[in-house]
């Protein structure tokens, strides 16, 4: 059986083996075939397919930094940035779409409706609170996007997505809100394309606000997933810091009303109040007229947009006394009760000077020249200095440089070297007229005769807060001894005597002691004009005297009516009193210093 | 070998004596010694299918493992979406309440409604210093309908709803509470509410100005809410 079957089988395939091997070789090459195409097309990518599928699917995105806080002393917001999402359509297919499905509940089952074109523009309309032709106008035509509205809140969000409008979409963008308004708006500024600082410390410090925006690479499938196996590069977003500032909220509102009310009362071009802590130099609050609100500044004039406490340099007027007495005392060329026979008007090289009052010839004090603000009596102190003196004891109170606290466009105020000063101006500079200086500049020179003649730098910027929550303090500059320990308590009780038994007796607060000086200046006109444009009408002030807590400075620029009415007095007791009251300074305790006014 | 090819050969052939095969090796004989033929019990074949249905079983159980671990990485892609879209909802409910509460804190707002609630700021305050007793300072009673001077404009945060009633009646927020009553923040529903009985108090005073005239709302209301009908005084 065997050997009869395999003959018959010789007959019809006579060579078993070379068919095999023809078929292996078939078999080979076909393999050869697609192995080749296989490497051509795993291992060279030739077309770049694999790459072209790769970069189909890779996605990239930017993970926004987001952008730093401002935040006051005790951590109330100023200024964050929150979601908000625009309302953006497809007008091609809003337009053609005439109904559309949608699910609703309807008694607690989900339900298909069917929702005409019109309908959805009504409920749209409802939502956003648009006028529905406006809102019609808005989704008809041919654009393939456009914006129907703008910073939606995410409840609103929510609302326009559930409608579910065809061609409708909402997209997330980042918004600067500042939730406290004007208060302190100046200061903080605003952005100017909702992610650039354009003014205040939105603009000085939008390199630290900022931080650096990350990067996520991966890949996506067709249903929209994150493939999980595939790429994933994550380079995270480096948040900005916050910024803590020595402002106290409070208290700047109760200044920015306080200096309002002042400005509007008087007609006044604008107003300025700052309060500094005298021992660390950290300003509380710096008040400006007609302030802006960051969320909207156009509603204010650009003028009102910046922070006068450090851009506005004026003449001071009188506070400058301050400084005379004081380099007097401090060379050895006066004391507070060194005598003064004091003329109804002055002379001196050929200049004369009067007072703001009417007086006969006087046996005045030290004090009693600063106490009623004799211009008189402090040229007669200041000519005891020589021009250089005079010239350097400006500098070394600051006068001619500008306070570096982070806020754009510092003054340094105008102080002209003294071989350059005119035969009057010599003898201004004692009064502080024919030298210019920002009010932030004043309260840096008293803020150094109540700290015992040391001169801090003023500081706004208290911190910055690390995304990690560390909290990098920002170092005092260097403090510097401008004057003796000695000169200082005589400087102050100087100042305390002009509110004791000087002319300032309304800047007094019950239970404390207060020092304080007056300034009244004429205001050189603006736009080129020549001659002066009404008065600088300022007071500046320390309390407790027994340990000098706060400096508060008043200043209001050309307030309408006669000069000899207007006074500040009020508006610094009020801004004062509440300062001491918020951080709890205890009442005086010893007796108020009296320097005689006149000269027995 | 089958029992057929057996049978057909003959029993016995040739010589009787048998030679053995294998005594001789390495010979080419044409014809080879037949090795006589017994049934032989064949050795029991060792059992493969045992053995397959274990490969298949392995099969099977690492296909399902592949796909039970497929399916719970694409589940748990899909819940990290969810929860992701979770996170993101709460940290804007969070954002929108903690705006709410700064807009509510901001200064201005904060002393807008005291003068709304009929308080005023008092002017002059003293002090008593416990260890000593002595009393410094002359504290006056804050006066009723004391102007509190310049009123300080509230922030316009974007759809954020002011203390102070808005400036017009189409603001959007004001005609917002008509899509969705059900799911009205507390506080807008709030500020819906009382907005009418304001208008009531001082019909005059509140609709126009962002800032309110302070003495406007300072009516004395004996308790209620309703003012008393105004009247003319003679002369007027």
């Amino acid at each position: 059986m065997a050997k009869n079957s395999g003959r018959a089988s010789k007959a019809k395939a006579p060579n078993p083996t070379r068919r095999l091997r023809m078929g292996l070789g078939i078999m080979l090459a076909l393999l050869l075939v697609v192995g080749g195409k296989l490497f051509m097309v795993q291992g060279l990518d030739i077309g770049g397919l694999a790459e072209a599928a790769l970069n189909n699917r890779l996605t990239p995105t930017v993970l926004p930094a987001e952008r730093g806080s401002i935040l006051d002393s005790s951590g109330a917001v100023l200024a964050s940035s929150v979601i908000r999402y625009n309302v953006v359509v497809d007008q091609t297919v809003n337009t053609k779409t005439e109904s559309f499905r949608r699910f609703e509940t309807i008694n607690g089952k989900d339900e298909l409706v069917k929702v005409t074109r019109d309908q959805g523009i009504s409920e749209l309309a409802a939502v956003l609170g648009m006028d529905r032709g406006t809102l019609r106008d808005a989704l008809t035509g041919t654009q393939r996007y456009y914006i129907v509205a703008k910073d939606l809140k995410p409840d609103m969000e929510d609302k326009v997505s559930k409608l579910q409008i065809p061609g409708i979409v909402t997209e997330g963008t980042s918004k600067r809100v500042y939730p406290n308004g004007s208060v302190a708006g100046g200061i903080v500024g605003f952005l100017k394309d909702g992610s650039t600082g354009q003014a205040g410390l939105e603009q000085t410090q939008d390199e630290v606000l900022k931080g650096t925006p990350g990067k996520r690479l991966f890949e996506i499938g067709a249903d929209g997933l994150r493939i999980p196996v595939g790429v994933d590069q994550l380079t995270p977003a480096v948040n900005g810091k916050d910024i803590k500032l020595t402002l106290n909220s409070d208290l700047q509102y109760f200044s920015q009303q306080a200096i309002q009310s002042q400005k509007d009362k008087l007609s006044a071009e604008w107003g300025v109040i700052v309060v500094q802590d005298a021992k660390t130099g950290n300003i509380v609050a710096m008040a400006d007229t007609d302030s802006p609100d960051p969320n909207d500044p156009g509603k204010v004039a650009a003028e009102d947009r910046g922070v006068r406490a450090v851009t506005a340099a004026y003449e001071p007027g009188s506070v400058e006394k301050m400084i005379t007495a004081a380099a007097a005392i401090q060379e050895g060329k006066s004391s507070p009760l060194d005598r003064f026979t004091i003329p109804p008007t002055y002379t001196v090289d050929g200049q004369t000077f009067s007072d703001a009052f009417e007086h006969g010839t006087e046996q005045r004090t030290l004090a009693g020249i600063v106490g009623y603000s004799m211009n008189t009596g402090t040229v007669m102190v200041g000519q005891r200095l020589s021009k250089e003196q005079r010239y350097d004891w400006l500098r070394k109170f600051g006068i001619g440089e500008a306070p570096d606290i982070g806020l754009p466009a510092e003054s340094k105020g105008i102080l002209t070297p003294a071989d350059q000063w005119d035969g009057r101006q010599q003898y201004t500079v004692l009064f502080g007229q024919g030298v210019a200086q920002t009010t932030l500049q004043t309260v840096r020179a008293y803020q150094s005769i109540a700290n015992d003649g040391v001169m801090l730098q003023p500081r706004l910027i208290d911190s910055y807060i690390n995304p990690d929550g560390a909290e990098e303090k920002v170092p005092a500059k260097a403090p510097q001894q401008v004057v003796s320990k000695e000169t200082a308590k005589q400087v102050r009780d100087i100042l305390e005597s002009a509110v004791t038994e000087g002319e300032i007796k309304e800047a007094a607060i019950d239970g404390y002691r207060v020092g304080a000086k007056t300034g009244t200046s004429e205001s050189p006109c603006d736009d080129g004009k020549s001659g002066f444009c009404g008065y600088t009408a300022s007071i500046i002030g320390m309390a407790p005297m027994d340990d000098p807590r706060f400096i508060v400075e008043v200043v209001l620029q050309r307030p309408k009516g006669s000069i000899f009415g207007i006074t500040n007095g009020p508006v610094f007791r009020s801004v004062m009193s509440q300062t001491l009251r918020t951080f709890n300074v205890q009442p005086s305790t010893g007796e108020p210093a009296r320097l005689p006014q006149y000269a027995k | 070998m089958s029992t057929a090819a057996v049978n057909s050969y003959p029993v016995a052939q040739g010589a009787t004596a048998r030679a053995l095969p294998g005594l001789r090796p390495g010979l080419d004989q044409p014809r080879k010694a037949r090795t006589p033929l017994s049934v032989v019990r064949s050795v029991p074949r060792k059992r493969r299918a045992p053995f397959v249905v274990l490969c298949f079983g392995l099969l099977a159980i690492a296909l399902m493992a592949v796909l039970v671990l497929n399916i719970s990485v694409s589940s748990a892609q899909y819940q990290l979406v969810q929860l992701r879209s979770e996170q993101t909802t709460l940290t804007k409910q969070n954002q929108d309440l903690t705006q709410q509460v700064q807009n509510f804190d901001a200064p201005q707002n904060l002393a807008a409604k005291a003068t709304e609630l009929g308080m005023v700021a008092s002017v002059a305050k003293g002090q008593i210093d416990l260890s000593t007793l002595n009393v410094t300072g002359k504290a006056k009673p804050a006066v009723k309908g004391d102007a509190p001077g310049a009123v300080i404009a509230a922030p316009a945060v974007a759809g954020q709803l002011t203390v102070v009633p808005p400036a017009t009646e189409n603001e959007p927020l004001a005609q917002r509470k008509a899509a969705d009553p059900e799911n009205e923040p507390l506080a807008q529903r709030k500020a819906a509410d009382t907005k009418p009985a304001e208008t009531d108090k001082a019909p005059g005073a509140v609709k126009p100005a962002p800032a309110p005239k302070p003495a406007a709302r300072a009516v004395e209301l004996h308790g209620g809410s309703v003012p008393a009908p105004a009247q003319k005084t003679p002369g007027q």
